[in-house]
């Protein structure tokens, strides 16, 4: 008989790590009854539960959470029966649901064969031979509810749509992989772990429209992304998946490559149109949109990496299959890339309409170091940030944007108290200050300004004007910049001030940064009581702003201090004081 | 290489999906790289080559534990399926001595627990 299987890990948080103690009587338990050759136990370093006490788990399905001292035993009895302890088993549903990530971590992104065996190609085929046309595979699509996953949710099969009514001699499929809000990496993924979806993918969006070429975007800091699609181009083309005559049909379809030169507007899409042009990448405005007239003014459909990956599975497995999954208005699953401070970091896949909670607790597994989580941010430079308060909110467009925040691309920065609200805002008006074409002058002009009055307050300069002022330059910033970057550049500062207005108010009045995160806010000092003469923190000091001696103790002239904060991170006695 | 015809694509959708052998796979997309998967892919095929081990050594792309990486997945037959994560040079050989050749899952490195079907 195989053995049984014993999974054990502490997932308690306000205690040190218990796993080895626990582990240690269960096999003491195990002795005990002559059972140590018929079980293995094993210590894991994730059990996929977080705060729930001692975990154990034993294959295949039994799980026990808050396991107590004196269940150990009752445990390793109940595996000796062959049955369950009923008060104290209890079943967990998987919180993550793999559509989009299907094949990463499956496959061999390089080996054609590879997603051959997992129904590859297989959607491409039912599109020529069983669906036919074009209006058919729109169908499917649009009762799949499918939205753009790039961050508007603009509904694709409309996109689609417009494009097939277009009567033109050429059109064009374009895959966004510019992917460039900070903190976000799904598209990378996908495009490194699942090469071969996103081809089918545009494959199929080539067929619905009557394109015979598309092009992937992608940016030039992907250099494993751009590799390994260039592979699965170069296959397709040896098997006759790419090129004329696919599988014998009548349909041809191109791809080809082009790099984006690291401007994040080129993420917009008709500036991404004029960097495949060869032109400079500034956008221009719409209408009329690349559907109508978009790359060399062919009509033109731009999917972002995410949506592409998703339509081989709703054309395999059916639109109505696929709607089955997430909420009234926004069907499917959502990647995200959840950093921040954060314990696991990474990507998780969850159905439209999960909370941030359960992304936040039972999947990332809470907050980095124990502290109290303040707020998540979501959707980058164009997103806001959502507090504490509406952690039960379940994701999807609508809810995030209600909210004052967008679902964007899919990046969810969590953080912590220690973040600072206006330093948050500064960070991301900075970064949208820099990417600004500065084609048009709300923006160009916007961002500066408002990156000035944030730097103002979080210097400890700002005067209580200067928030009505934030509010007037981003209305006008929505409403007059040419392009998504400067219209919703202000995201960040509006919700800010919308949830945090006190945080501001504290830097301008009583100019102190409550997060201890605005350097020019800070003062450190020496608190005598606590102070053992150690000199550590004079010797530390690189800016000579520490005097004293062995017997007097020491002082720090807040002058000549430039708040690197070394002394602070330097005493052993936590005799430094930082407010 | 042959070019993929429709009949061809029609038979893999009718054959049943084939038993996976046994395998070890490597999370090689950038995250892992940069946690130093290279080197543990490298240090796999070299000892199992070696020792002459009846294993596959895959790459695949990324599974999304990417504060755990380098992440190896190890499937051999009687075993769980399980993860592994923060794998070095010395876990990877831990693993081949003791998961692979001795059948005891190695502790403190496990990320992820499939259950196959066939257990339940």
């Amino acid at each position: 008989m195989d053995k049984k299987i014993v999974f054990i890990k502490d997932t308690g948080i306000s205690l040190p790590e218990r796993t080895k103690d626990v582990y240690a009587a269960f096999l003491n338990g195990l002795r005990d009854r002559g059972m140590q050759d018929s079980v293995m136990a094993v210590r894991v370093a994730d059990i996929g539960a977080y705060s729930q006490g001692v975990v154990i788990k034993v294959l295949p399905d039994t799980t026990y959470y808050n396991v107590k001292d004196a269940d150990i035993n009752r445990i390793i009895d109940s595996i000796k029966e062959g049955k369950a302890v009923q008060d104290l088993a209890t079943r967990k549903e998987a919180k993550q649901l793999r559509i989009v990530l299907r094949n990463c971590g499956v496959v061999d992104p390089d080996n054609i064969d590879d997603y051959l065996a997992r129904d590859g190609y297989q959607s491409i085929k039912k599109v020529l031979f069983e669906l036919k046309t074009q209006e058919k595979v729109i169908d499917e699509i649009k009762k799949s509810g499918l939205r753009g996953r790039g961050g508007a949710g603009y509904p694709t099969w409309m996109k689609w749509n417009f494009a097939k009514q277009m009567a033109a001699d050429q059109k064009y499929v374009i895959c966004n992989g510019d992917e460039g809000d900070p903190g976000a990496y799904m598209d990378r993924s996908v495009l490194e772990g699942d090469p071969y979806s996103v081809v089918e993918g545009m494959m199929i969006a080539g067929f619905s429209i009557g394109a015979t070429k598309g092009y992937f975007y992608i940016r030039a800091e992907y250099p494993l992304a751009v590799d390994r699609i260039q592979n699965a181009i170069d296959r397709c083309y040896e098997r006759g998946l790419l090129g004329n005559n696919i599988l014998g049909s009548s349909f041809n379809f191109d791809l080809e490559i082009r790099l984006g030169a690291g401007a994040f507007v080129c993420g917009e899409e008709t500036a991404l149109i004029a960097s495949i042009e060869g032109r400079r990448g500034t956008p221009h405005p719409r209408p009329p949109y690349p559907s109508v007239k978009g790359l060399w003014g062919s009509p033109t459909v731009i999917n972002n990496v995410e949506t592409l990956a998703n339509v081989p599975y709703i054309i395999l497995k059916g639109g109505d299959v696929f709607a089955r999954v997430g909420t009234a208005t926004s069907k499917g699953t959502k990647v995200f890339a959840l950093t921040g401070k954060i314990k696991n970091s990474g990507l998780v896949e969850v159905p439209m309409g999960t909370t941030i909670r359960e992304i936040v607790f039972d999947i990332g597994g809470g907050i980095f170091n124990n502290k109290a989580i303040k707020a998540i941010q979501t959707g980058g430079p164009s997103g806001g940030v959502i507090p504490k308060d509406f952690l039960d909110t379940p994701v999807d467009y609508e809810n995030l944007q209600k909210l004052g925040s967008i679902m964007g691309s899919g990046g969810m920065i969590v953080m912590d108290e220690d973040d600072c609200m206006v330093d948050i805002a500064r960070f991301y008006q900075r970064f949208c200050f820099e990417e600004s074409c500065g084609k048009c002058s709300p923006c160009r002009i916007g961002t500066a300004q408002m990156l000035n009055t944030l730097s103002k307050i979080a210097e400890g300069l700002g005067e209580l004007s200067d928030l009505d002022n934030l509010r007037r330059i981003s209305q006008a910033m929505q409403k007059a910049a040419l392009c998504g970057l400067g219209q919703t550049a202000p995201n960040p500062v509006v919700s800010t001030l919308r949830y945090y207005q006190d945080e501001y108010e504290v830097h301008i009045i009583n100019k102190k940064c409550p997060s201890k995160k605005c350097r020019n806010l800070l003062s450190y000092k020496i608190i005598p009581e606590k102070c053992k003469k150690c000199s550590v923190c004079m010797m530390n000091c690189e800016a000579k702003a520490i005097t004293g001696n062995k017997d007097d103790g020491y002082t720090i002239d807040m002058n000549k201090c430039v708040r690197c904060g070394k002394c602070f991170e330097v005493c052993k006695f936590k005799a430094v004081s930082k407010e | 290489m042959s070019k993929i015809t429709k009949e061809e694509l029609d038979n893999i959708a009718k054959q049943p999906k084939k038993e996976d052998k046994d395998w070890i796979k490597v999370g090689m997309s950038s995250c892992g790289i940069a946690a130093g998967a290279e080197e543990v892919f490298k240090t796999l095929t070299e000892e199992v080559k070696k020792r002459n081990i009846q294993v596959a050594i895959k790459k695949c792309g990324c599974v999304g534990m990417c504060s755990v990486e380098p992440l190896v997945e190890v499937n051999v037959e009687g075993m769980p399926q399980v993860t592994y994560g923060k794998v070095d040079k010395d876990v990877a050989i831990q693993i081949l001595d003791d998961h692979i050749h001795n059948h005891r899952l190695v502790n403190d490195h496990i990320y992820d627990i499939q259950v196959k079907k066939a257990d339940g």
